[in-house]
């Protein structure tokens, strides 16, 4: 099902094209990351899809509807864009309780929120003295108030700790895989996403280059498995008589490329040789990024 | 909407700015009102003698200096949204700008009021017993008491929205306060002090606020030539819808970057 839309997108600032006719769509119950390097259009585009920005042509859609068209959005889209965006002086519990009260929302929800981020602890501290990361995780916790099943978020690593991005992970995935919520975050950094994501947009220059699966952006790179032996006898010519090329290592560890990790397995044990270690190493992802975004 | 304006006074409530601001405008009024006292009768600076109907008006309307400070009050409430960019989170949770704006009208008017009781309240606890002391007649229907009570009301109210309106259009808080301040201390009060400014003057909020107390006492500077009451009121409510009207039109379609 299709929660997230966007549908030939278009803005301007001045005479800089932000976004040039984008379009792609999140499904619910998937991470969709949306990568580009900075200046891309990410937020351009996420900030159009929550009625912040006015685009000049195209529409974006959450669920269907146009952000300034619904009654309840905090229900329906759960938002997270800088993490400055907060009063210094007003504590974080508070800070929920007025998004609640102005949403119409229980104020029971901003505690619940703020445990789930877990920030329960900080509930009412200034916000003023607060870590990038309290912010983060504060910044997420507004976006629950409402437990919607949209997501859309900004950049949500950036200050995160390496323990505070792998919690990220995890939980994005849960929104995801488990609640069956569309979940829509934007990164510069690949490597941060990598690991969470099922689909991937990319995007450079505002114009789309590239949109899959992660399989399938990392099945176009070459295929290539590493082996590491007790002793590899007629290992190497066996392989490259079946059309590998054969790199060696070390003593113990040859790169074949050419040949899918099944027909090397068949051909290691043909010529009975003892593996200690093989591993189907993806093509570098981050390659493929930095060559989709840097030719713009 | 009543949640809407619900959440704009716990903007106020949950910072500190409010009781700053409070703190500010009775210690103004406090100072303003020790002057009334420690001159009162004295011919040189011309002020009338502390038993006389004409000083307590005076001593009454000084409440009226306050409105400098809930229009400040009114700016940030706006621009501290933009400085702080919480206005994201204001505009994610109610997409239709409008319907923000007019919450934020609504809840200044109810803050005007507040501070305005608050500044009579201290007024009346300055005024009461210094007349008494001073041999005077208490009377709080006489001396136009009445009217610049409600006068007091209005003007405050009214500068709050004017404050808000100014935020929305300027939208940067330091440029909000200044113009704030520049134009009530500098601008208004040169139009209002100079008889022959006054014919422009009369028509400046500060102007009109003044003629809503309907006081004819303008020490050193001659009588004035002010708006009837009405004409007050009349002039600073078109004020503060003009001003809303811009606000709500210049935020509904700006993009928020």
């Amino acid at each position: 099902m299709t929660a997230i839309e966007i549908r030939n997108l278009s803005k301007s600032f001045g005479a800089v094209r932000a976004v040039d006719g984008v379009s792609f769509t999140v499904k619910a119950g998937t991470v969709t990351g949306y990568l580009g390097p900075n200046g891309a259009g990410k937020t351009t585009t996420l900030r159009s899809l929550l009625g912040l920005v006015t685009p000049d042509s195209g529409e974006a859609l959450v669920n269907g509807k146009r952000y300034r068209d619904m009654a309840t959005p905090l229900n329906e889209v759960g938002a997270v864009l800088e993490a400055t965006n907060f009063h210094p002086g007003r504590t974080a519990r508070n800070h929920l309780r007025l998004l609640c009260v102005a949403a119409g929302l229980p104020v029971s929800r901003a505690d619940e929120a703020l445990g789930q981020v877990g920030l329960a602890d900080a509930a009412g501290k200034r916000v003023g003295g607060f870590s990038l990361g309290m912010r983060q995780r504060l910044a997420l916790a507004s976006a629950l108030l409402g437990e919607p099943k949209v997501y859309i978020l900004d950049e949500p690593a950036n200050g995160l700790d390496p323990a505070g991005i792998q919690w990220l992970r995890g939980f994005l995935r849960h929104l995801a895989h488990d609640r069956g919520a569309a979940v829509l975050v934007s990164s510069h950094v690949l490597s941060e996403v990598e690991q969470t994501v099922d689909d991937i947009v990319i995007i450079a220059g505002g114009r789309l280059v590239r949109q899959g699966t992660l399989a399938e952006l990392t099945t176009n790179g070459e295929k290539t498995v590493r082996l590491r032996t007790v002793g590899d006898g007629e290992l190497t010519p066996a392989l490259e008589k079946a059309g590998a090329k054969v790199d060696r290592l070390d003593d113990d560890a040859l790169r074949v490329h050419g040949l899918e990790p099944e027909e090397i397995g068949r051909i290691v044990l043909d010529q009975r040789v003892v593996l200690t270690e093989m591993i189907a190493e993806r093509s570098d992802l981050q390659k493929v990024f930095l060559e989709l975004t840097e030719e713009r | 909407m009543i949640g809407l304006v619900r959440a704009e006074l716990l903007k106020l409530s949950t910072t500190r700015l409010w009781w700053i601001m409070l703190l500010v405008t009775l210690l103004l009024i406090g100072v303003n009102l020790a002057f009334f006292i420690g001159f009162a009768g004295n011919a040189q600076g011309g002020l009338p003698a502390l038993d006389t109907p004409e000083w307590a008006q005076l001593a009454w309307s000084s409440g009226a200096s306050g409105r400098i400070f809930v229009m400040i009050l009114g700016v940030v409430m706006l621009t501290s949204e933009y400085r702080y960019q919480t206005i994201t989170g204001t505009f994610l949770t109610t997409p239709r700008r409008g319907r923000v704006i007019t919450a934020k009208l609504i809840a200044g008017l109810i803050v005007g009021v507040l501070f305005a009781l608050a500044v009579l309240l201290f007024t009346a606890l300055v005024v009461i017993p210094t007349v008494l002391i001073a041999g005077g007649e208490l009377s709080l229907t006489e001396a136009h008491v009445p009217a610049i009570a409600l006068g007091t009301v209005a003007s405050l109210a009214l500068y709050t929205i004017l404050g808000i309106a100014v935020g929305a259009l300027v939208r940067n808080q330091i440029a909000g306060i200044v113009g704030a301040v520049a134009w009530a201390y500098v601008i208004e009060s040169l139009f209002l002090a100079i008889p022959a400014l006054q014919v422009v003057g009369k028509w400046f909020p500060g102007g009109a606020a003044q003629s809503l107390m309907s006081i004819d006492v303008n020490p050193g500077m001659g009588s004035s030539d002010l708006l009837p009451a009405w004409g007050g009121a009349a002039v600073l409510v078109g004020y503060a819808v003009v001003f809303a009207v811009v606000a709500n039109a210049t935020t509904v379609r700006r993009d928020i970057t």
